[in-house]
């Protein structure tokens, strides 16, 4: 029993029922205990990041609460290789959020309860081993999502955008939970908890036939989630309408709970059906990297660019799935962790852009590197990261992945290898040319530059941990891999029987 | 301190440098150039510790695990053996000169220090690749060679040509780059390591190793260099880098970068070595390898370039060419199977095109940013120093003996003569010509006749700060030729002690044709350019051959040709997904359905009200429906 992990899934929480008992016109009371929440949230996961022990068998940081006993419904918290990085991820991106709500100025109180009630959903979606609590977190966080766009969005697709993503990802949800339950009911192993289903199924696998319509049910309910091709057009519009934080937090840590699902319980639970449909994957997967890439390169608008390049980087890390081998997996899992900070960058960039400039057309921006040397340096450093510059962790991810693939998918490589090196490159470079480079108009003379160390920090600490796990990937490559290995031999493991 | 520490400090002090400026002393302009030029020069002495690598028997290698996840190792090594060593003294030798130039060159800019930290991290990066062991950290820095140069190219970001430039830069090379880790991905695949020893070895263990995909691979790999090298058909950003500030040109875009493709591919030599084959798919190639279309690539971009070069006007822009031919003949080279040719001639190169960068850079310094060779004239007794060592360098890129480039330009020649007698030998030939021709013209437009404008009028030497790496590049460039820099670089031939004379005479002895062509094309070259531009008022070309000389003019409408071939294909195919995004999957599905659940939600506004019920009742409908399936099916 660690109080670790319920630290961290209950601090923002905790901040929640304390915000909610602050009267509304305490702006900084409110605004100062969502601060404090999320950051104490952070320096536990970072600790518990630091003492994580690598290689170590089943879970650690586990806490469990018995909640039904007859469905075998538990509250368990833990990590392990897989989770770890991205729990800690979270809580980075939350806090930035967090720090980038400033410019919210209408029904705050509202507006901070929603985000940290949002967090603790998202923490506690990827820190849960009970598939119950699983997919019940991961709604917590959904709801607020809608609802934040839908009150405190922008630009004038709004109501449009609300209902798309409410739309999308509400069916998605509702399929991957078919899949679940039916997953439940089929393995008999009367359990939610994961891993006494997975050493149940390790002993009694699911027959062939099941899992070939049920993983079909996770992969594309959960793949709705993850932005996957042609189930992708929610993303852009969704974060282009999201205010700051909500779209740094989907796009940055949310989304990865379908990918999350899918690698913790889709794979590893029904073998064949995944092998089977990996080459499905694969293909698709290149619409991600070279159709959405190819989008992106078209938007004149920032937020979509960032919304379409994200739905672009998520084709590498279904790549990396497809590839079902220790290295292209733990590729995978890197990305989705440096893709977190990274989108959250992207999109803390976009809100300070719009907070200065009132506008998300690049077209009308440039040489703002005079008037802002310290968000114009991050902005190249971003994009740079963005098309997979070494450096940026998500260069180790991407190189992992694109290695482990070309194995089984010579020519979907190949071309993933374009995508990810030239498409990319062609819409970060221009976003740099149009935004920071070039003459600069006189109107943006009172665009300023992020002031003060608090409000430069979220930028840093994105930036500075993208750059960390990308120097010295050990941090993040010697704790994946040992998780990894059991799914991917899981996957890789003899066939079950047909029939039972 | 042991020896492992100083070959990381090497490495490590130009990115020391970099990193410390960049987050303290960016308000203090002295102190970071101080840092910068301390710490490549550091690196240089540091090299000389290793001066026992140009034998076998001194090679030197460390390295640290990087990434180790199943079989994908990939370590941070040093190898220091004698092409790393060469390349090692010509990145930081050539580097001092150079930032110390940059000293005076930008005095007045204001962003000084931002200008010096990217100049070491290019140093950093650059060592990077010179000291890698395995080919994906040779992709990590090259990666961060293609950023800092991105970054200097785009110095002056305000001026909207030099943003453009830098961005053009950065993704011609991305192009080549694709092959490269193509490449590198498929060599990983078949051999299960991208170590460069582990894969030389497997290689020669076994030669079909790479099966139909060897010749593919070759190519591949290639890539990387015609990205870097700016070879034909990547070879149009090289000419636009010029936008950089002149220092820069000179150390990246003539002397290391630019030449790390050739040395790329003499370090990665070995898998040209494996039984050449192509894919059924491409059995056209059948019978042709990788080596020989490298060799053509090199020698029509050495052909190509110097023809263009013959009608630049922008100083710059002249030696910019120059430096595209020049790395054709190495490249040229390489894909002969001389590699030791290629090195020499790009160890010469990176002396004298510096000192030429850096002379006109003095020019233009002298003539107040101007670069215009006919606005000029005249020269040579108002900035004589420049006018000197200009020369000094323009007789070693024609080759004449003895200067530098007249050995290593021997060396291609007499590779090309043994190996390609018909074809590419008298190819380089017509190279050495043009390349006399663009020269001689340079000077005699530049230093002599009448000046041509008031600038020239009222020019002026340039500081000693500017014109002491000059005098140092041209000691090189006259030493270099008979230093023996031939035989250090020349792995195979044992070195007989002989005395400097007959070293001095050898080519002529070694291989008479390829000696006496080469003087005989530099001697006719100059020849034609004196008649055509001695006291010269206009350039006399375009009425004689207007329709060539037009094409010259204009790159022969590469860039033209580009934009319709990209606008075409990339650009129409994006067009079309976007178009099939907004109205295809957007418009007609979404729409499509949202229009059939906003009916179903008007319905359901009749019982319950507003889109959060709306989702709890489908929520609940789901767990119904699948409840219903499981009882119903009775599982």
């Amino acid at each position: 029993m660690s109080p670790i992990l319920t630290s961290i899934v209950g601090l923002p929480l905790a901040g929640a029922v304390a915000v909610a008992l602050v009267p509304r016109n305490y702006r900084f009371v409110i605004r100062a205990i969502a601060q404090a929440a999320t950051f104490l949230s952070m320096l536990i996961a970072f600790w518990m990041f630091w003492q994580f022990i690598p290689g170590k068998d089943g879970f650690q940081f586990v806490s469990s609460f018995e909640w039904v006993k007859s469905l075998g419904i538990t509250l368990k918290l833990g990590v392990d290789g897989l989770n770890v990085g991205l729990v800690f991820m979270g809580t980075i991106v939350a806090f930035a959020a967090t720090s980038m709500s400033y410019m919210i100025k209408d029904r705050e109180k509202d507006y901070y309860l929603l985000l940290l009630v949002m967090i603790t959903g998202i923490l506690g979606a990827f820190a849960s081993l009970d598939i119950f609590f699983f997919f019940f977190f991961h709604e917590l966080a959904l709801i607020p999502t809608f609802i934040m766009i839908g009150v405190w969005g922008k630009g004038d697709d709004k109501n449009y955008a609300t209902f798309n993503i409410t739309l999308y990802l509400t069916l998605g949800a509702l399929i991957a939970l078919v899949g679940l339950i039916a997953l439940y009911v089929q393995t008999g192993a009367k359990s939610f908890d994961i891993a006494a289903i997975t050493a149940y199924v390790k002993a009694n696998p699911i027959p062939v036939n099941t899992q070939n319509w049920i993983f079909p049910l996770l992969l594309f309910g959960f793949g709705i989630l993850v932005s996957l091709w042609p189930f992708h057009t929610w993303a852009p519009l969704g974060y282009g309408a999201a205010p700051t934080a909500t779209a740094m937090l989907h796009a940055g840590v949310l989304k990865k709970f379908g990918l999350y699902g899918i690698l913790r319980i889709a794979v590893p639970l029904m073998p064949e059906a995944a092998r089977s449909w990996m080459h499905v994957i694969a293909f698709l997967c290149l619409g991600n990297i070279v159709y959405c890439g190819l989008v992106a390169i078209r938007q004149r608008q920032l937020n979509l660019l960032i919304g379409n390049s994200s739905v672009a980087h998520m084709g590498l890390i279904f790549l990396g799935i497809a590839s079902l081998s220790v290295v292209g997996v733990t590729g995978a899992v890197v990305i989705m962790i440096a893709h977190g900070l990274l989108a959250a960058l992207s999109f803390a960039i976009n809100g300070h852009l719009y907070h200065q400039t009132q506008t998300e057309n690049m077209d009308q921006m440039g040489g703002l590197m005079k008037r802002m040397p310290f968000i114009g340096t991050v902005i190249v450093a971003t994009m740079m990261a963005g098309c997979g510059l070494p450096g940026f962790a998500n260069f180790v991810g991407e190189a992992m992945t694109l290695f482990a693939a070309f194995k089984n998918f010579h020519l979907v490589t190949a071309l993933a290898v374009w995508g990810a090196l030239v498409i990319g490159a062609v819409y970060m470079l221009r976003a740099i040319r149009n935004i920071v480079h070039g003459p600069m108009p006189e109107h943006w003379q009172r665009a300023n530059d992020a002031q003060g160390p608090l409000r430069k920090l979220p930028f840093i600490l994105l930036g500075g941990t993208l750059l960390v796990f990308g120097c010295f990937p050990g941090l993040l490559t010697e704790k994946i891999k040992f998780s990894v290995e059991p799914i991917v031999n899981m996957a890789n493991s003899t066939p079950a029987p047909a029939h039972k | 301190m042991g020896k492992e520490t100083l070959a990381w400090l090497i490495l490590f002090l130009p990115l020391a440098a970099a990193g410390t400026i960049a987050l303290f002393t960016r308000k203090h302009p002295t102190v970071s150039v101080r840092l910068s030029i301390c710490a490549v020069l550091a690196s240089f002495v540091l090299t000389w510790a290793f001066a026992g690598a140009w034998n076998e028997a001194g090679r030197f290698s460390a390295a640290a695990e990087w990434i180790s996840v199943g079989n994908f190792n990939i370590e941070m090594g040093i190898t220091i053996d004698r092409l790393s060593w060469i390349m090692l003294l010509i990145v930081t030798g050539v580097g001092s000169a150079i930032h110390i130039y940059s000293y005076g060159y930008m005095k007045e800019d204001p962003a000084f220090s931002r200008f010096f930290a990217s100049l070491s991290l290019f140093t950093f990066s650059m060592l990077g690749i010179v000291l890698a062991n395995n080919f994906l950290q040779m992709f990590v820095f090259w990666e961060l060679v293609g950023l800092s140069s991105y970054l200097l190219i785009g110095f002056w970001y305000g001026k909207a040509s030099a943003a453009d430039a830098a961005k053009k830069a950065f993704l011609t090379n991305r192009i080549g780059d694709f092959g490269f880790l193509l490449g590198m991905i498929a060599i990983w695949t078949a051999v299960g390591t991208v170590n460069f020893e582990e894969v030389r070895n497997a290689i020669t263990a076994n030669k079909g190793i790479f099966g139909t995909a060897a010749s593919a691979i070759g190519f591949l790999i290639f890539m990387g260099a015609m990205g870097k090298s700016a070879q034909f058909p990547l070879h149009v950003w090289l000419p636009d880098a010029m936008e950089g500030p002149t220092p820069v040109s000179a150390l990246i875009h003539a002397a290391t970068m630019v030449a790390a493709g050739v040395y790329m591919l003499c370090r990665v030599f070995f898998i040209y070595g494996a039984n050449p084959a192509w894919p059924e798919w491409l059995g056209v190639l059948d019978g042709i390898s990788a080596l020989q279309i490298i060799a053509w690539i090199g020698g029509i971009t050495a052909l190509l370039a110097a023809l263009i070069a013959v009608q630049q006007n922008d100083i710059k822009r002249i030696l910019a060419y120059s430096t595209l031919s020049q790395l054709g003949y190495m490249v040229m080279a390489v894909g002969l199977t001389g590699t030791d040719a290629a090195m020499y001639h790009l160890g010469t190169h990176a002396f004298f095109k510096a000192l030429l960068f850096l002379g006109a850079g003095s020019v233009i310094h002298a003539m107040h940013h101007e670069q215009d060779i006919w606005t000029m004239g005249a020269l040579k007794d108002k900035t004589p120093l420049t006018f000197w060592t200009f020369l000094i360098g323009t007789l070693a890129l024609a080759g004449a003996p003895p200067f530098a480039g007249f050995y290593s330009k021997d060396a291609i020649l007499a590779v090309a003569f043994e190996h390609a007698p018909f074809s590419l030998f008298p190819l380089a030939v017509i190279v050495a010509v043009l390349t006399t021709f663009y020269m001689t013209r340079l000077m005699l437009i530049t230093f002599f006749g009448k000046e041509r404008s008031d600038a020239a009028h009222h020019a002026h030497e340039s500081p000693g700060v500017m014109t002491g790496p000059l005098v140092f590049l041209a000691i090189l460039t006259v030493i270099g030729g008979f230093l023996g820099l031939g035989n250090i670089v020349n792995a195979e031939t044992e070195h007989h002690a002989g005395s400097w004379i007959s070293e001095a005479f050898a080519p002529f002895s070694h291989a008479p044709m390829a000696a006496l062509s080469g003087i005989a094309a530099m001697l006719f070259g100059a020849f034609l350019a004196f008649g055509l531009y001695w006291n010269a008022e206009r350039d006399p070309l375009p009425e004689m051959a207007r329709t060539l000389s037009r094409g010259m003019r204009n790159r022969f409408y590469f860039d033209e040709f580009y934009e319709t071939l990209i606008a075409g294909s990339q650009g129409a195919l994006a067009k079309l997904a976007d178009m099939v995004d907004r109205y295809l999957i957007a418009g007609l599905l979404v729409r499509g359905s949202s229009g059939f659940v906003e009916i179903g939600g008007r319905a359901l506004r009749l019982v319950q009200s507003g889109n959060l019920q709306t989702y709890t009742f489908m929520l609940a409908l789901g767990v119904a429906l699948v409840l219903l399936i499981v009882f119903r099916t009775g599982l």
